[in-house]
């Protein structure tokens, strides 16, 4: 148990984050998934008074884990941002604005409904629905009608926010962020932490690896 | 006096023409509403206690307008008298019986209804013209305060009547009432303090917490016609251009200096009887500042108990099935008395009983129904209905008919299964013989044949009028979140004159100046946020007045407003369409697509949840699962536990060593002794003999200053089994506390079960308790501490917080046409609870979910006492050679958790018969 661990598909390395996020050693991209930038900004819009500090947080971790794996490239599987334009997502911006030379692509997901042009100005490469790179194929929701990785292609996404129940004693469970692969795919934990969990089971040969505080934790 | 006003010949004319005269409690109450005091009515049902306040405010009013009184239909007085009522259900037959006196008075009065069903063009009638009488319950009490202008609602009004005080009580509803007392009071007197208020502000005067001086200033000094006239143009709240001429009314002016500021305001309270009836009294007269008087109708209902026994008595007594085998006994009730109530305490069992009853008589078809809170409203509204016409023979109902108006057909009422607590017990008795002099009768039938020891506790309580306490909640931060959100989307507020009404509420009495500041800030600023990037909107503060401006929030909130909840229901539709009833989201959710479960006497199969409704289609199958509700998990009342131990204690003395010795060398059932007509015990407890008999042979019957332990070991492992006869809740934070305690001597794990009557622990290894070490693993030291090393408190409060969030307004339900944008806005309690915890450790609603646990889910005050009270009495230890009367039930509840139901009859058959 340790906070990192590595996965090997192939001749690829990745290293799993318990910050919730993905490092591909061979191309130096981290990889990360539902990050609903601006998500505690709708709410609060909305005169729901959820902490900003959990944004602010999510974005303090989002920089350490590029500075920690000296990421070139940020890959993202969609919803980058969580609703329409806010104030959140300006301070995203100047964020950004502090790493010129990281290349950053989106994979659209749906919650990413913002103006072609707000990407454009935050520096952000945009595929509509999946997006390639060598053996791996990025896309958002992996139900997504039309999708078909190629030969010998692995696929990554996000969208359901998967999650693990441990049972403890008692009648009662609780509930991790997890990554889930499959033979043919791989879905990210969401990196935001102001998100819920989605229950997944792994089957025969799939492997989960549960985020437990700061570890991960194979199961 | 009373006797010789205008008003009261009028009454009393009426009355004796229709052969009626009144009580002397209802004269006394007129009486006081002439002399404009307060107070708090304590009257059984069915003694004409909605009249004693109704009519007195009809004879004020006559009173006060002795040419005017009769009948105009032009005549506009002004709301007169507010009836808050806890049920939606009352108000249409409180109505209906209003409107009679008033129709056969011939006063110039109408009578409006405002709830949840009430009409928008209804509402708007009665914006334009209110009623002289308002039936309301607290939710629309509230909405009525989020409508701009509503300060001129309640100027001219004279009485605010709290029906069923003693249910709203101990209820956020409760608080919701004392929050809307508190303001309407404040209205009466909010021009002039509003002006004072806001001049204090711009003199940056503090005027904070000192509320009292305020309002006698106003009520001393203030020529408030001036006010008046200068307010019409000064306010930037003008709402008033009508005088509030009955406030300064020369005739309510008082010689009490206290009270004059609002004397022609009075608050009554109708009230059944609790242990706290004067807490009950100042709570509700908290927000005036008066003290009230209570008036006692000195009418003790004659009730008559009458335990079904069974025909040969358990001594190995398990809860769940004993009941239905008793139920063919109730075949004979129902069919001599006109109309039956059966009480059953579950929702599930209720499905259950419906079905055993039919089936055992199938003649029964059509003149028996159902009534549970999750039974579709409008048969609920169809089974009342024909409740009071005397179409039903029977009704098996839950306590969704503990409340309510009379229904005169009923005869007998049948309790099964213990009623938990005293006052629930005499409530259910009162539903039958309704007129003052009848009989109450009831009937009650036990679960399991330990229970007909509570029934012998029962008479003993209720001849010894011992009843329970309903304690007020305090510092309910969510309502009173909800609260201000409410003001500042109707004409705004000023948060000095806010505080000062809302210190004077009994439940805000102690919140202190900083939560204050901490919950402004929450409304306004929404917590800790970003500053240059934040967007968060709700209540804006514009000249000092806190406002909600957008016209969405607004909406909003008004949506919100009534959502208190006492658990997440969902909706149950049939996926062909047609609306079933509701159901606890929890039930639902352990639910997987195929299974059957039961639901209003119908058997339905779960196919899926869509949008907050369960979709089902109907089923054939025989076998179901029956839904567990809220109500199973009720626990013994401490003052039915401290009764029943005393009933135990008599039983106790009864077996003299020498009694028992002698009956354990006969075969045990036929030759009891103690069935002697000279025996003191009552008729229950002598038909428990044997058991106790048994029980007394290898272990002990404990006095009242005993608790008893008992150690057992069988090839399970290591029992200990305690008695407290503390209720469920308790026994289970004990055995936590205790197993950690234990834990400390020797690392050791446990199993944990719990019944009312006592706990388990299980284990593997011999359980290290003693007499050299029993007080200390009881002692109330260090109790916070333990808890909270041992009782996973964190998941406690997070179930908790769902309904804290969304009455504080942090869970957005959506609402009608927004769907989409609305998915936006979700987010699960048990996520933001995670939230919070992290990033706002001190939120107040968080804070709040976690004493809501402490208070109520641990009862931590009762296990404080429980334990104090442990230390004063003799422990006793005893190591039996097998199980016992009073563990065994305790054991088959915890073999229940993962055994189905059937193979659990079958295991615990044999295990009684290895036993016996």
């Amino acid at each position: 148990m340790s906070t990192y661990l590595s996965h090997i598909i192939g001749k690829d390395h990745l290293i799993m984050s318990a910050e919730r996020t993905l490092f591909w050693e061979n191309e130096s991209a981290l990889i990360v998934a539902d990050l609903h930038v601006g998500k505690t900004g709708h709410f609060r819009k909305a005169g729901i008074g959820v902490p900003q500090q959990v944004y602010k947080d999510d974005l303090h971790r989002l920089l350490s884990q590029i500075l920690f794996f000296k990421a070139q490239r940020l890959i993202i599987v969609g919803d980058l941002t969580h609703s329409v334009a806010n104030k959140e997502m300006d301070l995203f911006r100047r964020w950004r604005k502090d790493f010129p030379s990281l290349d950053v692509h989106l994979v659209k997901g749906n919650h990413d409904i913002l103006a072609e042009k707000w990407y454009g100005e935050a520096d952000i490469h945009v595929s509509a629905e999946q997006f390639t790179l060598n053996n791996f194929l990025f896309v958002h929701d992996i139900m997504t009608k039309g999708i078909k990785a190629g030969k010998g292609q692995y696929i990554f996404a996000g969208h359901v926010h998967p999650g693990v129940s441990i049972r403890g004693r008692g009648r009662q469970s609780l509930s991790f962020p997890c990554f889930y692969f499959t033979k043919k795919h791989c879905v990210l934990p969401a990196f935001s932490r102001f998100t819920g969990t989605y229950r997944v089971e792994a089957k025969e040969g799939e492997n989960v690896y549960a985020i437990i505080e700061n570890e991960v934790v194979p199961l | 006096m009373l006797r010789e006003t205008k008003g009261y010949k009028v009454v009393s004319e009426w009355l004796a023409q229709k052969g009626f005269h009144p009580f002397l409690f209802q004269e006394q109450t007129w009486q006081h509403i002439l002399n404009n005091e307060s107070g708090l009515v304590n009257a059984p049902t069915g003694c004409g206690k909605t009249f004693s306040v109704f009519l007195g405010a009809v004879i004020k009013f006559i009173n006060d307008n002795p040419g005017g009184y009769l009948n105009k239909k032009t005549a506009r007085h002004g709301l007169q008298l507010l009836w808050i009522t806890p049920l939606r259900a009352l108000a249409k037959d409180i109505g209906r019986a209003m409107e009679e006196v008033i129709d056969e008075l011939g006063i110039g009065w109408k009578v409006g209804i405002r709830n949840g069903d009430t009409s928008i063009a209804e509402r708007q009638k009665q914006k334009l013209q209110m009623p002289e009488v308002l039936i309301i319950t607290p939710e629309s009490l509230h909405l009525l305060l989020a409508q701009k202008g509503y300060e001129t609602v309640f100027s001219s009004m004279q009485i605010i009547a709290v029906d069923e005080w003693h249910e709203l009580i101990g209820s956020k509803r409760g608080v919701q009432v004392e929050l809307a007392v508190s303001r309407i009071a404040g209205s009466r007197l909010s021009i002039g303090s509003r002006q004072s208020a806001v001049l204090s502000q711009q003199s940056s005067v503090n005027i904070n917490g000192r509320p009292e001086e305020l309002f006698q200033h106003q009520a001393t000094d203030s020529p408030l016609t001036t006010h008046d006239s200068r307010l019409a143009t000064d306010s930037p709240l003008t709402t008033h251009d009508s005088p509030l001429t009955t406030h300064h009314s020369p005739l309510t002016i008082h010689d009490s200096r206290l009270t004059t500021h609002q004397s022609s305001l009075s608050i009554w309270g109708i009230s059944a009887t609790i242990g706290n009836l004067d807490e009950a009294k100042e709570v509700l007269m908290s927000p005036l500042q008066i003290p009230g008087v209570i008036v006692k109708a000195n009418m003790d209902k004659r009730i008559e108990i009458e335990s079904i026994f069974p025909d040969e008595i358990e001594k190995y007594p398990w809860a769940g099935h004993l009941g239905i085998k008793l139920a063919h006994k109730l075949i004979p009730i129902i069919e001599q008395s006109r109309t039956t109530l059966i009480f059953i305490n579950t929702r599930g069992m209720s499905e259950t009983w419906y079905q055993t009853l039919l089936n055992i008589c199938p003649d029964l078809a059509g003149s028996i129904a159902l009534h549970h809170g999750s039974v579709d409203m409008e048969l609920r509204t169809w089974v009342e209905e024909n409740l009071h016409t005397g179409k039903l023979k029977a009704v098996v109902c839950t306590a969704s008919l503990d409340l309510g108006v009379d229904f005169r057909p009923v005869e007998s009422v049948i309790q099964v299964g213990s009623p938990k607590g005293v006052a629930r017990f005499l409530q259910r008795a009162g539903r039958s013989g309704h007129s003052p002099d009848a009989v109450s009768k009831i009937y009650f039938l036990p679960t399991h044949s330990l229970e007909l020891a509570e029934a012998a506790a029962l008479k003993k309580a209720i001849s010894e009028k011992v009843i329970e306490s309903r304690q007020p909640m305090l510092l309910c931060y969510d309502v009173l979140i909800q609260y201000l959100n409410t003001l500042a989307i109707s004409d705004g507020f000023l948060p000095e004159q806010v505080f000062a009404e809302i210190r004077k509420t009994y439940c805000y009495k102690h919140l202190s100046g900083d939560e204050w500041e901490q919950l402004l800030h929450f409304i306004t600023a929404g917590g800790k946020a970003l500053q240059q990037y934040d967007d968060y909107k709700k209540t804006e503060i514009e000249d000092g007045i806190y406002k909600i401006k957008s016209r969405r929030l607004a909406l909003r909130h008004r949506l919100h407003i009534g959502t208190i909840v006492s658990e997440a229901m969902m909706k149950v539709r049939f996926i062909s369409g047609g609306y079933v009833g509701v159901i606890e989201e929890y039930f639902i959710s352990r639910l997987q697509s195929g299974d059957v479960f039961t639901l209003a006497g119908r058997n339905l199969e779960f196919v899926m949840i869509k949008e907050m409704t369960a979709y089902v289609r109907k089923s054939n199958s025989k076998k179901s699962i029956v839904p567990s509700w809220q109500g199973g998990r009720m626990p013994l009342s401490a003052n039915l536990g401290k009764i029943l131990r005393e009933t135990l204690n008599s039983v106790s003395a009864e077996l003299s060593p020498d009694s028992y010795r002698d009956v354990s060398k006969n075969s045990i059932p036929s030759g009891s002794i103690l069935t002697t007509h000279n025996s003191p015990l009552t008729e229950e407890l002598q038909v428990l003999q044997p058991l106790f008999e048994l029980q007394e042979r290898l272990s002990h019957v404990p006095k009242k200053n005993e608790l008893l332990i008992e150690q057992i070991e069988t090839k399970d492992g290591f029992h200990l089994f305690v008695y407290p006869f503390e209720g469920r809740l308790v026994h289970e934070a004990m055995a936590a506390i205790l197993a950690y305690r234990i834990s400390r001597i020797r690392p050791i794990t446990f199993s944990f079960a719990m019944n009312d009557y006592g706990f388990e622990l299980l284990s593997d290894q011999p359980v290290p308790v003693d007499d050299t070490n029993v007080y200390e693993l009881f002692s109330p030291e260090n109790l916070l501490s333990d808890i909270q090393r041992s009782v996973n408190s964190t998941e406690m409060a997070r179930r908790k917080f769902r309904d804290v969030a969304v009455i504080g307004g942090l869970i957005f339900q959506g609402m009608p046409g927004e769907k989409k944008k609305a998915r936006h806005l979700q987010a699960s309690a048990s996520l933001l609870f995670n939230v919070f915890s992290e990033y706002e450790p001190g939120n107040l609603l968080l804070r709040q979910s976690y004493q809501e646990v402490f208070d109520q889910q641990m009862e931590e005050v009762r296990l404080r006492d429980m334990l104090e009270r442990i230390q004063q009495s003799k422990i006793i230890l005893t190591f039996p050679e097998r199980l016992t009367p009073f563990c065994f039930p305790v054991k088959v509840d915890s073999m229940r958790e993962d055994i189905s139901s059937e193979r659990l009859e079958d295991r615990v058959k044999r295990m009684q018969m290895e036993l016996e």
